[in-house]
Parts: C-alpha cells; sequence; structure tokens
C-alpha cells in the first residue's frame, strides 16, 4: 500500500486487512501461550501444569482463527498474504495437537516443529502488509513516547 | 585485580527521548539522549553477556519509522569492539523478556541463557487473562518464546528461581519481583571474588534507567524515583531500587543503568567509528583496553 490508500480500488485490500488483523491477533496470542508451555515443559516440567488452562485456550483460539482465516474474502494483493495466514494458523493447530497429545505424552520435536512454522508463517504476514504488527511496543521502554495507536487507524 | 573485563556496548539509541518517561513524575523537563546496549563480561574462561538487544531485521524498520530508534548496530559489529564474536558468547543473563533484551536468542548459537523462573510463569499466567489484559504483556514477542522453546530444547535455557549466588564464580543473579515484570533479575559482579569487596557492580536491567532513579533531582534531597513504566508497583521499584545501592555501600556509579548516556562520562569510553560508545568499566588481568 503507498499514498493512494483510500481510493476506490484500494477498498478490498483494506477490507481485507481489517478483516485479517483481529484473526492475527489471536494466532500470535495463541502462539505465545503455546510456546510459553512449551518452555516450561521443557524447563521445569513439573510446572507445565501451570499453562495447561492457557493450552486449552490456546487450542480453542487456533480452530476459532482458522476458520475466521478462511471465512475472509481475499483479493488478489493479499493473496500471498492470505496464505500465510492459513499456513500460520494451520501449525499452529499442529502444536496445540502435539502439546495435548494424551496418550504417547507431548511429542517434543513436532511441537518445537509446528512452533517454528507458525512462528515463521506469522512473521511473514507481519512483513507483507502494513497494520500487522506483532509486538505491542507500548510496553517497551523505548516506544513509550509515541502516540498511542488505535484499531481504527491500521483499518 | 578483577577477575572480569566488563564492557558497555551501545547498539542503537534514541537521541531524543522523553525524559517524563525515564523518572515517573516529571512532566515536560525535555529529551535526553536514550543508548540502547547490553554488558559484556570476560573471565574466569567465560565469555558473557547481560541481554542480548534486538534484531533489527524483524522490525527494525517498524522502530526506526515509528519511534526513533537510530543507528542499530548488529551483536557482530557491536562485539567485534572488544574481539568478541557471537559465537565466543557461552552464557547470557536476560534481566527480563522485553524484545530488547531477549530479541536475539538465535544470534548467540553456543550461548546457555538465563532467566528468572517467576518471569516465565506469570507471563504464562496473565496471557491466558484475555486481550483486554495485554498491558501485562506487551513487549513480549512471540517470535522469542520460540527462540526460547528451541534453545531449551538445545537444553541452552535456565530457569533460576529466585536469588542465587555464584551462577558463576563472582557472579549473582537476584530476582526483583512484580516491578518492570515479573520477575525482572539484576546482576551482580563480585569482580574481587570477595563477598563484601569494594570491587562490585550491579547491572540493573530496566529497573532503573538512568543514575537520577537512584538519587532524584535535586542534590540537596536525594531520593529513589522509579521508572515510569511496570507491571509490579512503584513500591517494589524503589525498594529493589535501594537493595542495588544498599549492595554496593551506596555508590551510585556502581549501579549500572545501561540506558543510562552519562556512563560514557562516568567510565573511559570511546565512540566508535559508526557513532556507538563503548564504555569501559573494568579490565581483567592480562585484558587489554578497549578504549584507549
Amino acid at each position: 500500500m503507498d499514498g493512494t490508500v483510500g481510493a476506490p480500488d484500494e477498498q478490498p485490500l483494506l477490507r481485507y486487512v481489517a478483516a485479517a488483523r483481529p484473526a492475527q491477533q489471536l494466532v500470535g496470542e495463541a502462539l505465545k501461550q503455546v510456546a510459553g508451555f512449551a518452555l516450561l515443559l521443557m524447563t521445569s516440567p513439573g510446572r507445565a501444569s501451570l499453562a495447561e488452562g492457557a493450552l486449552t485456550a490456546a487450542a480453542d483460539a487456533a480452530a476459532r482463527a482458522a476458520e475466521d482465516i478462511r471465512a475472509i474474502p481475499v483479493p488478489g494483493r493479499a493473496a500471498h498474504h492470505h496464505h500465510h495466514m492459513r499456513a500460520a494458523a494451520e501449525a499452529l493447530r499442529r502444536a496445540c495437537a502435539a502439546a495435548l497429545g494424551r496418550r504417547g505424552g507431548v511429542n517434543r520435536d513436532d511441537l518445537v516443529h509446528a512452533l517454528r512454522a507458525a512462528s515463521d508463517h506469522l512473521r511473514a504476514t507481519e512483513r507483507l502488509l502494513p497494520g500487522f504488527e506483532l509486538i505491542d511496543f507500548g510496553q517497551a521502554c523505548c516506544a513509550a513516547h509515541a502516540p498511542p495507536r488505535f484499531v481504527c487507524e491500521v483499518a | 585485580m578483577a577477575d572480569y573485563s566488563i564492557w558497555v556496548l551501545e547498539y542503537a539509541a534514541v537521541e531524543k527521548f522523553p525524559f517524563s518517561v525515564m523518572m515517573y513524575g516529571p512532566q515536560h523537563q525535555g529529551t535526553r539522549k536514550l543508548p540502547y546496549a547490553y554488558v559484556l563480561l570476560k573471565g574466569k574462561g567465560e565469555t558473557i553477556l547481560i541481554d542480548t538487544g534486538y534484531d533489527h531485521v524483524a522490525f527494525g524498520k517498524q522502530l526506526a519509522d515509528a519511534y526513533g530508534v537510530s543507528n542499530y548496530h548488529g551483536p557482530r559489529e557491536v562485539l567485534a569492539e572488544c574481539g568478541v564474536r557471537p559465537e565466543d558468547i557461552t552464557r547470557v543473563f536476560i534481566t527480563h523478556a522485553h524484545f530488547d533484551h531477549m530479541g536475539a536468542i538465535h544470534l548467540f548459537p553456543n550461548a546457555k541463557f538465563y532467566l528468572q523462573k517467576s518471569e516465565l510463569d506469570k507471563w504464562v499466567w496473565a496471557l491466558a487473562l484475555g486481550p483486554e489484559y495485554r498491558f501485562l504483556t506487551g513487549g513480549g514477542d512471540p517470535a522469542d518464546i520460540v527462540r526460547a522453546v528451541e534453545a531449551a530444547k538445545e537444553g541452552r535455557m535456565v530457569l533460576i528461581d529466585g536469588d542465587q549466588e555464584n551462577v558463576l564464580p563472582g557472579i549473582d543473579v537476584h530476582l526483583a519481583a512484580d516491578t518492570h515484570t515479573y520477575g525482572s533479575m539484576y546482576v551482580t559482579v563480585r569482580n574481587d571474588g570477595t563477598r563484601n569487596g569494594e570491587d562490585k557492580w550491579v547491572f540493573a536491567g530496566d529497573l532503573i534507567y538512568t543514575y537520577d532513579n537512584l538519587t532524584g533531582l535535586d542534590p540537596d534531597a536525594p531520593q529513589i524515583v522509579p521508572i515510569g513504566l511496570a507491571v509490579g508497583s512503584q513500591h517494589n521499584l524503589i525498594f529493589s531500587s535501594a537493595a542495588m545501592l544498599k549492595s554496593v555501600g551506596g555508590e551510585v556509579r556502581r549501579v549500572i543503568p545501561v540506558h543510562e548516556d552519562r556512563l560514557r562520562t562516568t567510565f573511559p569510553s570511546r565512540l566508535t567509528d559508526k557513532g556507538l560508545q563503548v564504555v569501559e568499566i573494568a579490565l581483567a588481568s592480562g585484558e587489554k583496553s578497549r578504549v584507549g
């Protein structure tokens, strides 16, 4: 997008950004939760149970995000972005499945590979279109001085 | 003679940073330069970092355009000023889990990382609260946590539970619970190896941004004034600052805030050809000065 944003032919893309942004945030938050569980599991297994509630919520969020992403109308210019959105959500679902693997226990290799894939696809969504930043810089010392950014500005 | 050589290495900066963010309270006090830096220690067979900085590839442009962070240089260039490569780093103490402190784990492939357990536990708990509570988990990058998982799988991530002496010889870590973050950590280097020796340094992470947090602005009436950014409390920030200061006998300059631009005038320093400061805190036996 450039200085012509808002022109009539940009409207489908803007509608895509507005619809896709919440789904991307959902995937990002769920990814943090599953990764947090994985980190507890691998550094202090006895404490991983602390994150089981978050893990269940993350699995629900991943399923919801995947459905939301599938339902978004995708203009041609957003096709590449949408591909990574779908791939991120799918990888996150695989990560949740690996983390929740009850009978055989957690498959750590599958879990780490799926987390890596979800993270990489999510990073691609941040890079391909504006308005998809993954970090809330407002709680970082470098950025506390910047004016607040509102959801309506992104859309 | 010192056991560890110690340098504070600037890797980026915000040239005009509002002072009101660095100290809780004073509004309309103009701006200061806010350097971004990490600490390098060499000695006892180890090459150690306190914090990793961030990776410009991921969101450097965003930080530059939106927030005025300038002159970023990666660890390969920055560490070279002291003759060190990222591959040489053996240990990293992560003071807290914000992107600008643990955002470059992947650039140190041979390092073992140390993080407070409560930083992770409470952060995971806060993530489950929902988006309306996102202030509590801001500053975290999902990619950083995934990289931490990868390091943990390789046995390179160690969670520390509270205060611990001699994590490495002469190096202690301390939990400052519920302050800037849930499990912020500061690092003490007893550089003569004794418990209460005079050559002791405290590396404060983001528990303080400037010496002024330890002294206040009125020299006739010193006071501890906390930073403005906390998920914990100002109360806890004040008492952790007091503890750091007490541990070095009240000598303010021995509590090192890496964001303090005046480090370059408090200690021997050099401006590199990239416009970055190298500040030399201590030199171990046999180590040559990097600022002379």
